[in-house]
């Protein structure tokens, strides 16, 4: 099945004919592609072909450093995120970001889920209680943490702090989620373990990944786009994907040629 | 059996023909070298340790007698009436603890400016650092001199508050130097991940970057608070000194280095004593600081 005969999703946010340049360098070239509701988009293509820089255009994080910027439109909600008049921060808190390498801030689990939950919304403790159970159950690391939630979160394993990381971005209640390489710095069965939560996550976030690892973007993607040099090659289904590629740099690419 | 023996045997053959022979001069060489680097480096450390236990050792013998309940509670008198110490010591006190308190904000918030807002003019910022790192090295008494001028000279009087002021311009470039080093271990990505959960600058800064190098930047103001303790020259023009009991700011301060200065010059025996009373006191209270700053360190390590 193809994704033009399923019913057509609606996407949660489109990407056209975006450019982006790190000063002269230019990154992504006249990009267009659209993340469907609910679904999984998985992103592949050789090292510093523009995934992540793609990523980092869906939650504004290139505007941290200057000389990198951005052209084109990328729609949110009926919004051109690119525009001016964007509240950052509240594009950040409905467009969630998990980082290749675990980040748990330098103070307890607990507080690391309150910390970004307390920058949008004024909870009571029990509310806040409630928040910090609900997204660890989510994230299926409550029955290991809920002795020690007040200690530091960096005594957590790798895996486990990515799920924390994970469970914190998901706290902010965001619409998106941007995850890149998440488990690039992970063991098998924690990768694993991420692997399912993404599918139990899909049914409540848009979720873009970008991944190295093929049979990862395979096992979890429902559309996977391929890039290359700063173009987007190829977007279709999973499954089409990995079995009848229409463009020979994809087929080379999938297939080990290259990348 | 028999090539079991060949194996072992040549296992065992000894390792000194053909290329493990090696070149046999440089080899002795490369021995000869090692052994005088490593003496040189003894011979200097043992004569640092030398330095320092002699100077321990003159002070603890010279000074431990003076360590009376008098020296504490009673204030400096005229040669020949005994007296102690104790507004030399409220003064330290004062004046250094003023001086952390005036100083350490200043140098936390330049610290956090020059690690955190690296996307502004990089000229300006370098030349802010520049400075920072002159003021880490410039004379002290030119610094009691310019507080001398632009306080003590326009109230007319030399004042606790002088002498504060003073130490605080030592205290500032050597706060601004590590927190700006400790924020600068902190990873970006943990900055970037605040900053994608919508966090603002602010609160990325205070909640998570600075409670990352909580203990590094702790350890620079108690290094700093060490630094100033010991300070001679910039209180010489500033605070002054003062004979009595004295706890005001506003007024002429006492303090132990000052103190050290007048008496250990002077002909008299007890105020001799006093002032290496005084110089060991002024070295326990460093040595304190500095233990906590290692024990402090240490617990972070774990």
């Amino acid at each position: 099945m193809t994704v033009a005969e399923k019913q057509p999703v609606p996407a949660a946010i489109s990407v056209r004919n975006l450019d982006f340049y790190y000063g002269a360098n230019h990154a992504l070239k006249n990009i267009s592609i659209d993340f469907p509701q609910g679904q999984v988009t998985g992103m592949i293509g050789p090292s510093g072909c523009g995934k992540s820089t793609l990523l980092r255009v869906l939650n504004r994080m290139y505007d941290l450093y200057p000389g990198q910027r951005a052209t084109g439109e990328v729609i949110f909600d009926g919004c051109n995120i690119l525009g001016p008049k964007v509240n950052l921060n509240v594009l950040r808190a409905r467009v969630g970001m998990v980082f290749q390498k675990p980040t748990p801030f330098p103070m307890s689990i607990y507080d690391n889920i309150a910390f970004g939950v307390r920058l949008h919304e004024r909870l009571d403790r029990a509310a806040m209680d409630a928040r910090v159970e609900d997204v660890l159950r989510r994230v299926a690391l409550w029955p290991e943490v809920r002795d020690r939630l007040h200690d530091s979160a960096s005594a957590l394993s790798g895996g486990q702090q990515q799920r924390l990381c994970i469970a914190r971005t998901i706290a902010t209640r965001p619409e998106v989620v941007l995850l890149d390489e998440p488990t690039s710095a992970l063991d098998p069965v924690s990768t694993a373990r991420i692997e399912e939560l993404l599918d139990e996550l899909k049914t409540d976030f848009t979720i873009a990944i970008v991944t190295h690892n093929l049979q990862q973007a395979a096992r979890c993607a429902d559309q996977v786009a391929f890039f290359y040099m700063g173009e987007v090659v190829e977007v279709d289904s999973a499954d089409r994907m990995f079995t009848a590629p229409r463009e020979n740099r994809t087929q080379d690419y999938i297939t080990g040629r290259f990348g | 059996m028999a090539g079991r023996d060949n194996v072992t045997q040549a296992a065992t053959a000894p390792c000194a023909s053909g290329r493990w022979q090696g070149n046999g001069l440089s080899d002795m060489r490369r021995r000869m070298v090692d052994r005088v680097a490593t003496g040189l480096c003894w011979a200097a450390t043992v004569l640092v340790l030398l330095m320092l236990f002699s100077i321990l050792f003159v002070l603890v013998r010279n000074g431990v007698g003076g360590l009376r309940w008098i020296t504490f509670v009673h204030v400096t008198l005229p040669p020949g009436q005994g007296g102690g110490l104790a507004n030399a010591i409220a003064g330290s006190l004062i004046q250094t603890g003023l001086a952390v308190l005036i100083g350490a904000p200043v140098g936390l918030l330049v610290g956090i400016y020059l690690a955190e807002f690296t996307a502004t003019d990089g000229r300006f910022i370098n030349m802010v650092r520049f400075i920072s790192d002159l003021l880490l090295s410039a004379p002290s008494i030119l610094v009691g001199l310019f507080i001398y001028m632009i306080v003590v000279v326009p109230t007319g009087h030399f004042s606790g508050i002088a002498g504060a002021l003073a130490l605080s311009m030592l205290v500032v470039p050597v706060v601004v130097r590590t927190t700006e080093d400790m924020l600068r271990l902190v990873p970006l990505s943990m900055r970037e991940a605040a900053i994608a959960l919508g966090a603002p600058r602010w609160r990325v800064i205070l909640f998570v970057c600075l409670r990352a190098a909580r203990d590094g930047v702790a350890t620079g103001i108690l290094l700093a608070l060490a630094r100033v303790s010991g300070e001679t020259a910039p209180l010489l023009f500033t605070s002054l000194g003062n004979m009595n009991w004295s706890v005001s700011p506003a007024a002429p301060m006492a303090s132990l280095p000052v103190t050290i200065y007048q008496y250990a010059g002077a002909a008299y025996e007890d105020w001799t004593a006093l002032a290496w009373t005084g110089a060991l006191l002024i070295t326990a209270g460093i040595l304190m600081i500095n233990i906590t700053v290692r024990l402090g360190l240490g617990r972070n390590r774990k």
